[in-house]
């Protein structure tokens, strides 16, 4: 990984005396082919992930994401409560999650169309409407905003020439504001899809963009 | 020099092993000793366990500081139920960034004391909450997860003990409010995570109907050490009420920010200027929140006599929440910083009860305003007329967390809103 122009990517800190590559900080797994099955049943719901390529017109589910869900409903005592991981797979898939996703959702967990709408729009990661091959999350609160958040969102909304929350020409980017990602000391925390980028300066804006573009992830 | 920066004054016990990727698989974590202590705790039985937690004085470390021992006795005993152990890794405080952290880094040390935490309080399931952000740690968790089911580290019948218990991952979706217990229940039973009210408590009905236990990340993660060492061993640390080490999440102005175990009772300004490497630039501070964005601001002068211990931080105006030390030097424009918490939690509040889901929007707008230069003096006296009302009026402390930074800065930091309403002037502008 010595190839990258990206300083530090998901590193926690910014001493620069350490020689760990992306896998090793953070974890071969999450870096490497994750089986899109979802593993052991216990570990299945940590299986979500966003990507870049996804089909909003895909089928709930088939193939290997219809056996994750299977393994979902084993872990509950109450099949509601695969309803949060539910919608995450739902996610990964399509892209984001529509009123008609939600309908085949709550179609599948038997639960009412209107409580599954409920829950969906209390939590900000689904995504409500269609967004960017790549979702940009900026941290703007207070410990990344003491140091320079505000002009770390600025460089993303600037180069991606785009506005809070629209979805860039080339269909590439979606530049949002995120509250607290928890990783508060090494700001600038960035989560683009699923990946945090910290310590990010305005300098760093376009060499992230363009890596993002060359490995499509 | 380790993980990424460290100090001679750290004692290392849960932090030992970051930035140490070996640590992370199974065959490390053994290396590291982890799981032996699972053991012993088989053999000493539940109370035993409960009761060498009690005596260590481990106090909750997710904000609260609730002692753990007594927490985990007010379990029923052979009531026939399923009891849950749940983990509260839905770390979102801002300014607190440990427990991602020791997931990544450890993630069998905190699966151990899951178990340990589980076999105490007689429950056959813990669910560990990660927030939904946290892809690359619940990744790191769900693969340590897998790797103890294959060694027969959970499951049916662990180690030959028969005990049996399970541990699932689960993943939340973007709601600061979920970190809330009541809230984290509900949102893993598939609703929207709003907190409920109490009493029942999770102790009695907890999730899914069942009597639950609820603890924090760090808490579980120390609970294997305690029960290797003894309680003894644990209280060399820390004060006679804090006893122990605990994670500081320093950010904001220093030179060298980052976590640092500590023990308690540490002195705040020598975290600042000699662990963390003073504040950048060579400025001088303005203020400190100690323990996230819940708790009252500190001036220089609070800051330069506070012990970091459950008390003494009570005793300098603030609270020790969960240890996140926010710096601030003098370039800081207080107004901003304050109207961005504010809207954090206008942001973050679950709707539910009226003070909370009017007064942090009203308090953010009234803020905006005087940020903008539109301000007036009566808008402070509004400020605190609001924030007193959204105090010990809701379910939840979400609606008092706001009331903390606002009050706590139009107390202490006057002069700056003054200045700017009066005439203008910004702190820190061009």
């Amino acid at each position: 990984m010595s190839d990258l122009r990206v300083r530090n990517p998901g590193w926690a800190g910014n001493t620069g005396e350490f020689d760990l590559t992306e896998e090793q900080v953070r974890g071969d797994d999450f870096v490497g082919t994750r089986p899109v099955e979802g593993g052991h049943p216990a570990a299945t719901p940590s299986y979500a992930y966003m990507r870049a390529e996804r089909d909003p017109e895909a089928p709930l589910f088939e193939g290997p994401y219809a056996e994750r869900f299977e393994k979902l409903l084993t872990r509950y005592p109450e099949k509601r409560a695969a309803l949060l991981p539910t919608l995450a797979l739902a996610q990964e898939v399509r892209g984001h999650v529509s009123p008609e996703t939600m309908a085949r959702v709550a179609e599948l967990l038997d639960l009412p169309d209107a409580y599954v709408r409920g829950v969906t729009s209390f939590y900000t990661m689904y995504n409500k409407r269609e967004v960017g091959r790549f979702l940009i999350q900026v941290c703007t609160n207070i410990s990344c905003n003491l140091c320079g958040a505000d002009d770390v969102l600025e460089a993303f909304l600037s180069t991606t020439d785009t506005e809070l929350g629209e979805i860039s020409k080339d269909g590439d980017f979606t530049v949002v504001e995120a509250e607290c990602l928890a990783a508060c000391g090494f700001p600038t925390c960035v989560q683009i899809n699923s990946r945090y980028y910290e310590n990010v300066t305005p300098a760093d804006v376009p060499n992230i963009l363009d890596r993002l573009k060359e490995r499509g992830e | 020099m380790a993980y990424p920066y460290t100090s001679d004054h750290e004692v290392r016990v849960l932090s030992e092993h970051f930035g140490d990727p070996s640590a992370r698989t199974l065959e490390g974590a053994r290396r590291n000793g982890r799981y032996e202590t699972l053991k012993k705790a088989f053999e000493m039985g539940p109370d035993a366990v409960i009761d060498v937690v009690k005596d260590s004085g481990l106090r909750g470390r997710g904000g609260a500081g609730f002692p753990t021992g007594l927490k985990w006795s007010f379990m029923p005993k052979d009531d026939g139920k399923p009891h849950y152990l749940l983990c509260n890794a839905d770390e979102s405080e801002p300014g607190t960034f440990k427990d991602r952290e020791l997931i990544r880094w450890d993630p069998h040390q905190l699966i151990e004391g899951c178990l340990i935490g589980a076999y105490a309080i007689r429950a056959q399931h813990v669910y560990i909450y990660c927030r939904g952000e946290f892809f690359e740690a619940s990744a790191v968790l769900g693969r340590a997860v897998e790797e103890a089911y294959e060694a027969g580290l959970i499951g049916k019948d662990i180690m030959g003990s028969g005990v049996d218990i399970d541990v699932t991952v689960h993943i939340g979706a973007g709601a600061y409010i979920c970190g809330e217990e009541t809230g984290l229940m509900n949102s893993l039973e598939g609703r929207r995570g709003q907190p409920r009210v109490k009493p029942p408590f999770p102790a009695a009905v907890g999730a899914f109907g069942q009597p639950t236990t609820i603890n924090n990340v760090e808490t579980l993660s120390a609970v294997p050490h305690i029960v290797k060492n003894g309680a003894d061993w644990y209280r060399q640390w820390g004060t006679e009420k804090s006893p122990g080490t605990k994670l500081f999440c320093v950010s904001g102005h220093v030179n060298r920010p980052g976590n640092y175990e500590l023990p308690l009772g540490f002195p705040l300004r020598t975290l600042i200027d000699e662990v963390c490497g003073g504040i950048r630039d060579g400025n001088a501070l303005k203020a400190v929140i100690p323990g996230g964005s819940s708790v009252p601001i500190m001036n220089a002068e609070e800051v330069a006599r506070c012990d970091l211990d459950y008390e003494g931080v009570v005793a300098c105006g603030s609270m020790l929440g969960c240890a996140s030390v926010i710096v601030m030097d003098e370039t800081t424009d207080i107004v901003k910083q304050v109207r961005r918490m504010a809207y954090f939690y206008a942001h973050e509040s679950c709707g539910q009860c009226t003070p909370c889901r009017e007064g942090t929007t009203w308090v953010t707008r009234i803020l905006q305003r005087i940020e903008d230069g539109r301000g007036t003096e009566e808008d402070l006296d509004t400020l605190v007329e609001v924030t007193d009302q959204m105090t010990g009026t809701t379910i939840c402390v979400l609606s008092d967390s706001v009331a903390a930074p606002v009050q706590s800065s139009i107390t202490k930091f006057r002069d700056e809103y003054l200045a700017l309403i009066r005439r203008g002037e910004r702190v820190g502008a061009a």
